[in-house]
């Protein structure tokens, strides 16, 4: 897997579950945690099998970057959109939380493809309620209407307490990553990751991808932010976004790609250090063959029992027998 | 740089062929014991002068032998930051599997970033151009490792980042 | 104040067959997936020597490559449709064999299954009770050193077996686990949460052969079930009809004199041609699950009953313990649901201890009467994931958090520290 599915995995299983036992009564009652903090809590009682209560609990937002009204500007609407009949927001939400949903699974379009297809898109809830203040900006640079936003700077989380930030210019929009990391091994590999983002974009085939730096300081757009949010110990990430990547179809792609942008690269780093351990035990092996290559060539005892009781001692043996 | 790499490495083969003269030699101190002596370091008739070789500041090899052990510490070079942390992984993941090895220490020396201890035993289970071949072997493999572990961080870097900006596209 | 202690700890229960994994807290795992992986071997097979002028090409085709891999049920189904992806079993009997195909399967449960950060959680692993502890090493060195997970508990299956038993009994941490899951059984006894190796029985049958035995069974009979799905429909029809009988020469007859009654119809659809077919499901019915009593009828090689197992195990292990042993012997793992196998073993293993205590009364010629040794074998719900039940149960207690060894313990003292694992205060 290179790329981060937007769908969760587990919601989709278990709605697909729940559709093909529509009818069977049953108690169902979990809880999980996806990557970023996000929480989701799914319930299913004995008496409605058609209903089923969604909970999502979404990271804690920076100063800069507070929900008004406990969740992402743009959120509401954004799931109206999508959702439809199916799904009623219930308010308030469930203690903990910061949406809760009220899914009517009997609501369901009979066509099978339909069917599918917005069960997807119920499971990838997640990047519609936490994209969706990135999706109306980026909408409005695919409309060109971005003017009143001139080089203003929003502030849009993404981890527990961080944020990333996006400064509309003419015809095009700066995204910044302050990128943190916890363990120090990582924050090297990722650096040397992110150096590559450069170097990776003169490629011919990449011209039309937004362009990207890397610094190790702030960059000049975020002057006058907050101290705590320019802290980075792995630098600044910036991309250029031209409307021509939010336009029709690749908006939902390029929120998705840049909500996760911390996690990819989170991800690829522990998997490059997985790779490195089986590197490393490649090479152990053809280290130890060279080691057993150095001891004497064993005396090729036939294996018969006659010669089993006069196998000859070894140095070793002796040497055990006199170190008592 | 190849070049002071081979001379290196023929510098400390040369050394450990003189060096390594080991024979079974019970504790003095200790009735019915048999310790390596450059462990312990206590007894001056049973130690040889230690060689320390050089090839530059980063990179150097100590040998210290005695009459039943030699002890052969490293200090690999790292050039920057990547390298430190990949010596650091790489060199932690053979003293784990120390056991598997029998000739490596578990803890380096303090000062240097790898140490092998070769009794005497070891002395008289191999050949000992053999294990001399094994020692060279290692440090030969141990460089080509770190920077075949480098250049695939690059090239992994190069392919993450090909493969989030072709999403755009 | 450690944020990772607030989030519910993951628990993974790696066995031989299935994985388990979820998160702490809930009564069910979140996914269970065959523990098999699927790799693309081109990238291991790179030449070293290759020329100048391609080798950034073939590099990145070995790089990226390693990533290509499927596990669960994904990597069956892609190895069934495509040559590229060879499967790769990383535990054998109860053991992790391949280090490698085992990170790749962490990382896919971790990344792509669970998909949460492994930063941000405490770990609970499970491992066969006569593991080495190099083995707890590599596991700790790849969940510290790949994944970063703050804390990890290696815990032993068994025992957490005995603690998914607490909601039906008291809090016993002594008894017998019997688990028999899909390519080993093992009856472990436990005393006090510690495992009694020495007394450890192992027998080769398992869900895995009592499918075969369906299997062949219905070919001896001449079933038309095409042949290429024969495993997978002996598999359906022993988890949907199989039961435990009481005697089998009386199932004989009760089968025979009223065969509308027992007999049962098979409904499937040939892959190849689409078209429906329908087989009868008769004797397989109790004779599967029959293999644990009287093993003879499956394997010429291997003639203990379960019972008789149980009963050596016990009576191997120390005697202060025999009794407290007897009264609690729990099933774990899936081929222990079959309808009334718990009573079936506990009226087999009655039979043997009552003979063995008539034989000593005898002895001692009615002078001295001993107690009756009470006999209980407990059965639950949730014994098809008991392991990972009761790991879930665990890793909610707030003692749990305490007992892991942290990340921080790891980088000062190394991979050694996840050599032991206490048994700790929540667990009782």
């Amino acid at each position: 897997m290179i790329l981060l599915q937007s769908h969760s995995r587990f919601l989709l299983q278990t709605l697909l579950n729940r559709v093909q036992n529509l009818e069977k009564g049953v108690e169902f009652d979990n809880h999980w945690v996806e990557f970023d903090d996000v929480r989701y809590h799914i319930q299913v009682s004995l008496k409605n099998p058609h209903i089923l209560l969604l909970s999502v609990s979404l990271p804690t937002p920076p100063p800069e970057a507070i929900f008004f009204g406990g969740l992402p500007s743009g959120a509401i609407e954004a799931i109206k959109a999508a959702y439809g009949v199916i799904v009623q927001i219930l308010d308030p939400p469930r203690d903990g939380f910061n949406l809760t949903l009220k899914l009517n699974l009997s609501k369901l379009p009979p066509d099978e493809g339909y069917k599918h297809a917005l069960l997807v898109k119920i499971a990838s809830i997640r990047e519609t309620v936490l994209g969706a203040p990135l999706r109306v900006i980026l909408k409005q640079l695919a409309a060109r209407t971005a003017a009143s936003n001139m080089d203003r700077r929003f502030a849009i989380v993404h981890r527990p307490n961080e944020s990333f930030f996006l400064v509309p210019q003419v015809g095009k929009m700066m995204v910044m990553f302050p990128m943190r990391f916890k363990d120090s091994i990582d924050i090297v590999l990722a650096t040397s990751f992110l150096q590559e983002f450069v170097e990776a974009r003169r490629t011919a085939g990449l011209n039309n991808a937004p362009s990207c730096m890397w610094s190790p300081s702030p960059p000049l757009e975020l002057k006058g932010a907050p101290a705590e949010t320019l802290s980075a110990n792995a630098g600044f990430v910036t991309f250029v976004i031209y409307p021509r990547h939010v336009e029709g179809k690749k908006l939902d792609r390029t929120v998705w790609s840049l909500s996760t942008f911390h996690t990819y690269v989170s991800y690829h780093v522990k998997c490059s250090e997985g790779f490195m351990h089986t590197r490393m035990r490649r090479r152990v092996e053809s280290l130890i063959q060279a080691l057993d290559r150095a001891k004497p060539e064993l005396e090729k005892s036939k294996k018969t029992v006659l010669s089993r009781s006069f196998k000859r001692m070894s140095l070793k043996e002796g040497r055990i027998n006199s170190d008592s | 740089m190849a070049n002071t790499l081979r001379l290196y490495l023929t510098c400390i083969r040369n050394t450990l062929e003189a060096a390594m003269c080991l024979q079974n030699f019970p504790c003095q101190e200790v009735e019915r014991h048999n310790k390596p002596e450059v462990e312990l370091k206590t007894s001056p008739e049973l130690l040889l002068n230690p060689v320390l070789i050089c090839r530059n500041e980063a990179e150097k090899c100590l040998i210290e032998t005695s009459i039943n052990s030699l002890r052969i510490s490293l200090k690999v070079k790292q050039a920057d930051e990547l390298e430190n942390i990949l010596t650091k992984k790489f060199l932690r993941f053979l003293s784990m599997r120390a056991e598997a090895f029998q000739v490596l220490r578990r803890k380096p020396v303090q000062g240097y970033d790898i140490s092998f201890l070769i009794t005497n035993y070891h002395y008289e289970d191999m050949q000992k151009h053999k294990l001399i071949d094994f020692i060279v072997q290692f440090m030969e493999d141990i460089e080509k490792e770190i920077s075949e572990l480098k250049m695939s961080v690059n090239t992994r870097g190069r392919l993450v980042a090909t493969e989030f900006l072709k999403q755009f596209i | 104040m450690d944020p990772a202690t607030s989030r519910p700890a993951v628990v993974i229960d790696n066995g031989t067959g299935y994985t388990k994994m979820g998160f702490a807290g809930n009564v069910e795992p979140c996914f269970i997936a065959p523990t098999v992986v699927a790799i693309n071997e081109s990238f291991l097979n790179q030449s070293r020597t290759s020329s100048k002028a391609n080798w950034q090409a073939q590099h990145s085709a070995g790089v990226m490559a390693d990533l290509d891999f499927f596990i669960g049920d994904e990597a069956l189904a892609r190895s069934r449709s495509s040559s590229t992806y060879n499967l790769s079993y990383p535990i054998r009997n109860g053991q992790v064999d391949n280090w490698d195909a085992m990170e790749r399967f962490w990382q896919q449960c971790i990344f792509n299954y669970l998909r949460c950060d492994p930063e941000d959680h405490y770990f609970l692993l499970t491992e066969s009770p006569l593991t080495a502890p190099e083995s707890r090493e590599y596991t700790g060195e790849i969940m510290f050193e790949t994944f970063n997970v703050p804390g990890l508990y290696i815990a032993v299956n068994s025992v957490l077996a005995l603690a998914a038993g607490y909601t039906t009994s008291k809090c016993e941490m002594t008894g017998v686990v019997v688990d028999v899951g899909d390519g080993a059984t093992h009856v472990v006894p436990v005393a006090d949460g510690y495992v009694i190796g020495s007394s450890i029985k192992s027998i080769p049958i398992a869900g895995k052969d009592v499918t075969l035995f369906v299997q062949q069974l219905m070919r001896e009979r001449g079933e038309n079930v095409p042949p290429e799905d024969s495993f997978e429909v002996a598999r359906k029809v022993k988890e949907t009809y199989c039961y435990t009988c009481s005697d089998i020469v009386k199932e004989f007859n009760k089968h025979d004199k009223e065969p509308a009654k027992y007999i049962k119809q098979w409904r499937g659809i040939k892959p190849k041609t689409g078209a429906p077919y329908s087989c009868d499901i008769g004797y397989e019915r109790f004779l599967g699950p029959e293999v644990f009593f009287s093993p003879e009828i499956y394997s010429s090689k291997f003639n203990t009953p379960l019972p008789e197992v149980i009963d050596k195990c016990i009576q191997s292990a120390p005697i202060d313990t025999r009794r407290a042993l007897y009264k609690n012997i729990v099933l774990s793992g899936g081929s222990t649901m079959f309808k009334d196998f718990h009573r079936r073993l506990q009226r087999d293993l009655k039979k043997i201890v009552d003979a063995r205590v008539l034989a000593s009364e005898a002895r001692l010629g009615g002078e001295v009467k001993s107690q009756p040794v009470e006999v209980n074998v407990v059965s639950h719900p949730i014994q098809r994931f008991a392991v990972w039940f009761g790991g879930s149960v665990l890793a909610s207690t707030p003692e749990f958090f305490a007992a892991c060894h942290t990340k921080a313990e790891y980088e000062e003292y190394g991979a050694g520290i996840c050599r032991t694992n206490p048994v700790f205060k929540g667990m009782y």
